[in-house]
């Protein structure tokens, strides 16, 4: 881990080459994160790794504002390279916003993935669930660099 | 008479011969859903036994020519995986390889590559020369050959290919809505110039594939058919895809300002308009192929302008055509709003 910095709303460090947001919580099988807003409500958004593996985003799309979702649903479908896949919610919770500016440029979402990339707000969010995802500058410097070892080993990213 | 399979170890290769045009799609999307739940990993093919045009999950039911459709008798469907809209008829047999997500790899790109090589065996021992070209088609020269989408369908990974036997280029043409005649012509040229058929012998594709997928998966091929709970999926879909909503695609991007249509990877053709400056202009690379010009000011330099931007970089545009006035700055306009995102 080198270069702490903050941006305008995020603390970035890079980590293994990604840069890495540490004021939030991440879910490590999705590559999501999850950021306080208010008690009871979080933004969500893919990590650099999560971008990193989809490619080039060329389709975003999104569940209806009000839907209630469950930990482990889709909350929308991310299309990069003719190939369609779902965005895993890491927690459950009532989507209260939708980000329009990803869906009408997913290229914001590759660029920007802690900041303005942001893909749903959602409220009631489950206390329980959000306690069980990775929560300390610490484990996710950790989790993330494991990873990204573990990924360039496999091929699955490059060196 | 098949039987159902659940061998870990099994591939369980599906041919369901010619379906109707709902059921070609219905029917793998079925698949999906099996393997998501546990059944084995499946190779299916299907041929549409009648027309019809389909989308890909994101793209807007606007990009589809639905009086020309309609007047056809064509029906519109939307497919749980990526890529645009196209016509598919009975010259076209279509393969479906899915897997249980966790087995591919997380990269996208590096999924679609190892689901596709398999098939690059198939088109070569049915005598044609297929390669898996950088921009991830399957091509011949310059030519696609194969048309292919990829999507996961909750815990199951599938990627769809297709032999063309035949091609009708002016039907695949006739179905996208294009807001010029001009735009039409480019559109099947490029589309003739760059996707073809290849014909060759169904059957022999198929055994190949089957064998090169159990190969590449190290599974051994066993002939099978869907099982109960996949014939209730399919029935479940068959309402699924025929209801309005699922066919008018989930809330997206808005309308963009400038029709621009993929012909294959890296080849696009797009029609702008600036004041009274309007360009349909086809895209090979970077590069303009052709530029057609049209402005309601009559201006004798145009067709100068025409020959002077074949082969221009797009980042070039505007510099090659300031060198034409007034007229050349309003057709460098146009051009600038097209930048291929929507594709």
């Amino acid at each position: 881990m080198t270069n702490a910095h903050t941006t305008g709303h995020e603390i970035l460090v890079e980590v293994s080459g990604y840069p890495v947001a540490v004021d939030r919580m991440y879910h490590a099988d999705s590559h999501m994160w999850v950021k306080r807003l208010t008690p009871g409500t979080v933004r969500v958004g893919l990590d650099a790794l999560g971008v990193e593996t989809s490619g080039t985003l060329a389709q975003l799309s999104f569940v209806a504002v009000g839907d209630e979702l469950a930990r482990g649903r889709a909350f929308g479908q991310l299309e990069a390279a003719k190939f369609v896949g779902p965005l895993v919610s890491p927690v459950s919770g009532t989507v209260s916003r939708t980000n329009d500016a990803v869906v009408t440029d997913p290229g914001v979402a590759e660029h920007d993935p802690y900041g303005e990339g942001w893909l749903v707000e959602l409220t009631s969010a489950d206390e329980t669930e959000l306690a069980d995802l990775l929560g300390t500058p610490e484990a996710i410097t950790e989790w993330f660099g494991r990873t990204v070892e573990d990924y360039r080993l496999r091929g699955v990213i490059a060196e | 008479m098949t039987r159902p399979v659940r061998d870990a170890d099994t591939l369980r290769v599906i041919d369901f011969g010619r379906a109707s045009a709902l059921r070609s799609q219905t029917l793998w999307h079925a698949v999906a859903h099996g393997v998501s739940s546990g059944e084995p990993p499946t190779l299916s093919f299907v041929r549409p036994a009648e027309p019809y045009v389909c989308l890909g999950y994101h793209r807007r039911l606007d990009e589809v020519d639905r009086a020309y459709c309609a007047e056809e008798g064509l029906p519109i469907y939307r497919r749980m995986v990526g890529g645009g809209p196209v016509y598919l008829d009975s010259g076209q047999l279509f393969f479906q390889i899915c897997l249980p997500a966790r087995s591919v790899s997380p990269a996208r790109t590096a999924a679609l590559r190892d689901l596709l090589s398999p098939a690059l065996s198939a088109y070569r021992a049915a005598g044609v020369e297929a390669e898996l070209d950088g921009n991830m088609e399957i091509t011949v020269g310059e030519s696609k050959i194969c048309g292919h989408g990829a999507g996961q369908v909750e815990e199951a990974v599938v990627v769809c290919g297709n032999l063309i036997e035949r091609f009708d280029h002016e039907r695949a043409t006739s179905i996208l809505w294009l807001p010029n005649p001009t735009m039409r012509a480019e559109v099947l040229r490029m589309m003739r110039r760059f996707v073809n058929a290849t014909p060759a012998d169904p059957e022999q594709f198929k055994h190949a594939a089957v064998a090169a997928y159990a190969d590449a998966l190290g599974l051994t091929p066993e002939a099978s058919d869907l099982t109960p709970l996949e014939w209730a999926a399919v029935e479940a879909l068959d309402e699924q895809f025929t209801s309005e909503s699922w066919i008018a695609g989930p809330h997206g991007r808005p309308r963009p300002p400038v029709r621009e249509v993929k012909i294959r990877a890296g080849v696009w053709v797009f029609a702008a308009e600036h004041e009274d400056a309007r360009v349909v202009a086809s895209v090979v690379g970077d590069s303009v192929d052709r530029a057609q010009f049209r402005t309601s000011t009559p201006y004798d330099g145009l067709s100068a302008a025409e020959a002077a931007m074949a082969g221009v970089t797009l980042s070039k545009a505007p510099a090659v055509l300031a060198g034409f006035g007034s007229t050349g700055r309003r057709l460098a306009a146009a051009f600038a709003a097209a930048d291929g995102k929507s594709l």
